[in-house]
């Protein structure tokens, strides 16, 4: 390569590379290869003094390649395109050899790991050679929002980004907006009544002319990448089962909030549930507090009810997963069963009492003053519900090992309560199909970083919120909705969304219209021309992740910043013969 | 077979005293603490845990209540303050009210009202026996010898049915604790000879009360006064019982002292003495914490035996100093709370006197015997290559 002044920096990154790799015979070696210019070594690349250097050296030794030899490029790839940038050098003529996490950190032979840092380096300096300078680009991006499911999640989002002035299309596949939130009398820990925090809401969104919600509907199409989505949405008549036309909206950006479903107790036998009449899910019991009765289905008040935790969580047969808002919730039905009935005793079966969040613990404390019973269970050996004798002064006994005492133990019970768990819905996998975000194996949808991106997705545009990601109680679905609002209102402000500018192109010469790629493609980012008969790929959607590259039969699609030029020159960098002699 | 949870328990026992044991969260943090539990009496979370689940039957043949001495430790660690130590000092209420068969210890318990109007009761019918038999067979200016107001003779009878009708009861009522703990309770079987290996244990524990010191093993400073009172005070106690029943025909002969006797008795006196003040003192500033809560029977225990000990030194003063009027009176009045505190015994915090030394016994044999079968079961064992 011609008029290639290479600039090789190599980074000890403190000891964790120098203690293995011999910095300085790597040096050496590397200042005798051709079109290198210059080498440094340095304590740490990625300080202000480190990038400076660089930015000097590239502007007074008129550097136009640079190669940093440091850590992984998902650590600081970003921090030294800026180095280049800031120099005014294109930041695509860079590249980083990975010789701490692929080489000191995983070797203890100096040897070995000096002689393959050259390698790695020798590697990046062949590749670097073929570097082209490229240029990312930017595309409208729509200021319209699409949220799915009106639940709390949902409702939350839509006024957010309306409260910020843009236009919310809010999709609700029942009549009314609420989701599961509108089965709940009061909520733990401070006992707020659901029906305050929803009608507030139900209010702001009515007179909130920003959003348009669309009722017992569903989205049945979605097209178009991050900016420039376009979605079907349409009014779903199930009784008379005539079609509606579908209505077709432009949005920049989607939030699914979906939410979750509970679990079918009937599932667990041993609980009776659906043949003994007084053993009822959690919900049946809120529609009693709400109706202001709790009662049996004799219509008698109970003097003992049990409230058994965990049905269908953390067990290996159903659900291994936590729940996390039911022990919260059954702490609140033992207080309010006392509230409404002081004399009944209140027995509350556990595995484990998980009082994680804030005002949990005290919750709990005040739980335990008011005689709530306590017993704990083995997570695999669950309760079993008999009918009474007729000598027993209640209707049902619950038998199980008691873990605490070690004893086998019957509780008394006239209304058995069953905290069913949180699953992921039925539909989620149409839900996920739809706008092309992945499950995991329990159904919840998949955020593209557990930390660092709980809302995100690897579709860039879609979001995701609340208890379709997986279980969570208000606050948090609360600030996950929020959380999404913000990250879309941030790209909104822009205007424009930046593409990387790599991203792999089609030869539309070449392309034979096969359509492999197509259906290889894991971001839906190629669309098939069928006038022209050629493959597209829609570079705001790729990820240039080389699968439709290594497929095309006619070897019509080009990875940028990947060719087939840079990388076979790379293989060849590493697998050079480079012998170490120790100085 | 399973056993009945009964949640209605732990609100019977509030009136035992047990207020705060539904906090316990089970840490455990109370037997790490304690200096007494061990792999077989596993105390106080264990007793806790029955507790809050009502297994009374289970409770009641349980020996650890009796092993506490209550030095608090478990109480000063809980973090949930769900108060151990006073948990077991409710279950030994409890206890008490059970091995009773007649049913008046739980009324007690339950209502210090009834308890105190009982007493009041037994005191005025004493005083009405008294004074009508004081002055149908003598004369109130005479303390002693012929025609005396109170004659000795009459005074040891007295003492003497007094004394058997509280043995009664309470040999009826240690039957029922060793059936409860030693028949239903221990589940291993006991040899007859463990019964007289560790027959020593009785004085030994009731002498000593050595385990009640072995509450300091762990802590750091340690606090003895609590248990040298105690000890004091049943040394004293148990020293005067025995000059009651046994020398009172010579302790009030007078007005010449007989040392041979009464040295006994001031000696108990000072332990009498300096362990109710003491006591009293503690329960009123709270000090320690098994001093922290007081039920309305520990009060009534400590301040009519404070009465005795006073009414007792006055009438025994009045009576050396020739006052023999008013010697006569405080005698009554000193009757009049050595009556209703002595027909109290079997029915109050007091029988632990008795049950104590029992529950200390009883438990060795059942370790022993648990020992026992374990070995055995070893020695069976099939070991398999």
């Amino acid at each position: 390569m011609k008029n290639c002044r290479i600039g090789v920096y190599i980074c000890m990154c403190g000891t964790n590379i120098a203690k293995i790799v011999d910095v300085e015979s790597v040096s050496k070696f590397v200042s005798e290869l051709p079109n290198v210019t210059l080498v440094r070594t340095y304590k740490y690349m990625c300080s202000n003094p480190g990038q400076e250097m660089i930015v000097q050296d590239i502007k007074e030794n008129q550097l136009n390649r640079i190669v940093v030899a440091a850590c992984s490029p998902n650590m600081h790839e970003r921090t030294f395109r800026g180095a280049l940038r800031s120099a005014g050098l294109n930041q695509y003529l860079f590249e980083m050899a990975n010789i701490r996490e692929q080489c000191s950190w995983v070797h203890d032979d100096t040897k070995e790991a000096t002689e393959k840092a050259m390698a790695m380096i020798l590697a990046a300096i062949r590749k670097v050679e073929l570097h082209e300078p490229l240029e990312s680009m930017s595309v409208d991006m729509s200021p319209n929002v699409l949220v799915i499911g009106g639940g709390i999640a949902g409702m939350t989002a839509a006024l957010e980004l309306a409260d910020a002035g843009h236009s919310v299309h809010l999709v609700e596949k029942n009549a009314q907006l609420g989701g599961n939130i509108a089965r709940v009398d009061l909520t733990a820990p401070y006992l707020y009544s659901a029906r305050d925090l929803l009608t507030e809401r139900l209010t702001r969104i009515r007179d909130n002319k920003h959003i348009k919600v669309y009722y017992g509907s569903k989205v049945i199409n979605l097209s178009g990448y991050i900016g420039n989505f376009t979605a079907a949405i349409q009014k779903q008549n199930g009784k008379t089962g005539t079609n509606h036309d579908p209505v077709e909206i432009h949005i920049g950006n989607v939030i699914v909030c979906t939410g979750y479903k509970e679990f079918d107790a009937s599932r667990i036998t041993h609980y009776g549930y659906g043949k003994l009449p007084n053993v009822i899910t959690s919900f049946e019991l809120e529609k009693m507090i709400r109706a202001g009765r709790i009662e049996t289905k004799e219509g008698k008040v109970p003097q003992y009810v049990a409230i058994i935790h965990c049905v269908g969580s953390r067990s290996q047969e159903f659900h291994t997963y936590c729940s996390r808002v039911c022990c919260m919730t059954a702490l609140k039905y033992a207080h309010e069963i006392k509230s409404a009935n002081p004399k009944c005793y209140i027995s509350d079966v556990y595995i484990d009492m998980h009082a994680f969040g804030k005002g949990h613990e005290d919750f709990y404390l005040r739980s335990s003053e008011a005689k709530t019973l306590f017993l704990m269970y083995e997570k695999n050996d669950r309760p079993v519900i008999h009918r009474a004798g007729p000598k027993d002064d209640c209707e049902m006994l619950i038998e199980v090992n008691e873990k605490l005492s070690g004893e086998l133990i019957e509780i008394p019970a006239d209304l058995v309560v069953l905290m069913v768990g949180m699953e992921a819905r039925p539909d989620s996998a149409e839900v996920a199909h739809l706008v092309n975000i992945s499950q995991d194996k329990d159904g919840w949808f998949i955020e593209s970083h557990p930390k660092l991106e709980p809302v995100a997705t690897t579709t860039d545009g879609i979001f995701i919120a609340g208890t379709c990601v997986a279980p969570k109680d208000i606050p948090d679905t609360v600030a996950q909705a929020r959380a999404a609002a913000a990250r879309i209102m941030a790209k909104i402000s822009k205007g424009k969304i930046e593409v990387d500018a790599v991203y792999s192109e089609v030869n539309e010469d070449i392309c034979s219209g096969c359509r492999f790629c197509n259906k290889l493609c894991p971001y839906s980012a190629i669309e098939f021309n069928e006038k022209e008969g050629h493959s597209h790929i829609i570079s705001a959607l790729c990820k240039a992740c080389g699968v439709c590259v290594a497929a095309c039969p006619s070897a019509a699609i080009k990875g940028r910043h990947f060719t087939d030029a840079q990388v076979l020159s790379e293989i060849d960098g590493l697998t050079q013969t480079i012998q170490y002699v120790e100085p | 077979m399973s056993i009945r949870v009964n949640p209605r328990f732990i609100n019977d026992l509030v009136l035992f005293g047990a207020e705060d044991v539904q906090l316990c969260y089970h840490c455990g943090d109370c037997s790490t603490v304690c200096p007494h539990a061990d792999e077989v009496y596993k105390f106080p979370r264990k007793s806790m845990r029955q507790l809050q689940m009502g297994l009374e039957r289970k409770i009641e043949t349980t020996l650890e209540p009796w092993l506490c001495y209550y030095c608090g430790q478990c109480s000063e660690q809980c973090p949930r303050e769900a108060a151990p130590g006073e948990t077991m000092m409710s279950l030994r209420r409890w206890l008490i009210s059970r091995y009773d068969f007649t049913g008046i210890a739980k009324q007690f318990f339950k209502s210090g009202m009834t308890e105190i109007i009982t007493i009041i009761g037994f005191a005025l019918l004493t005083a009405v026996f008294l004074f009508y038999y004081g002055y149908s067979m003598g004369n109130i200016h005479i303390y002693d010898g012929k025609g005396a107001f109170l004659s000795s003779p009459f005074i040891h009878k007295f003492d003497l049915t007094l004394g058997s009708l509280l043995l009664i009861f309470l040999a009826i009522n240690a039957f029922r604790m060793w059936y409860f703990t030693m028949i239903k309770g221990t589940k291993v079987p006991v040899p007859w000879w463990l019964y007289v290996k560790e027959l020593y244990l009785l004085p030994w524990h009731f002498f000593t009360q050595k385990r009640y010191s072995e509450c300091e093993s762990k802590r750091n400073p340690k606090i003895f006064m609590p248990w040298i009172i105690h000890l004091g005070l049943m040394l004293g106690y148990v020293i005067m019982l025995i000059l009651v029943m046994v020398f009172i025909e010579r302790l009030q002969s007078g007005p010449a002292i007989q040392w041979q006797v009464h040295i006994f008795g001031y000696l108990a006196t000072i332990g009498l003495v300096t362990g109710t003040i003491y006591i009293i003192r503690n329960r009123l500033n709270k000090t320690y914490e098994q001093y922290k809560k007081s039920h309305s029977t520990d009060w009534v225990f400590i301040v009519l035996l404070f009465f005795i000990v006073l009414t007792g030194i006055a009438q025994h003063i009045f009576h050396r100093t020739g006052l023999y009027e008013l010697a006569n009176i405080t005698y009554i009045v000193h009757l009049m709370c050595v009556v209703p505190w002595l027909l109290r015994m079997p029915f109050s915090k007091w029988a632990h006197l008795v049950y104590r030394p029992l529950a200390m016994y009883f438990a060795a044999i059942r370790r022993d015997a648990i020992t026992r079968r374990e070995i055995s079961l070893k020695s069976n064992s099939v070991s398999i290559k």
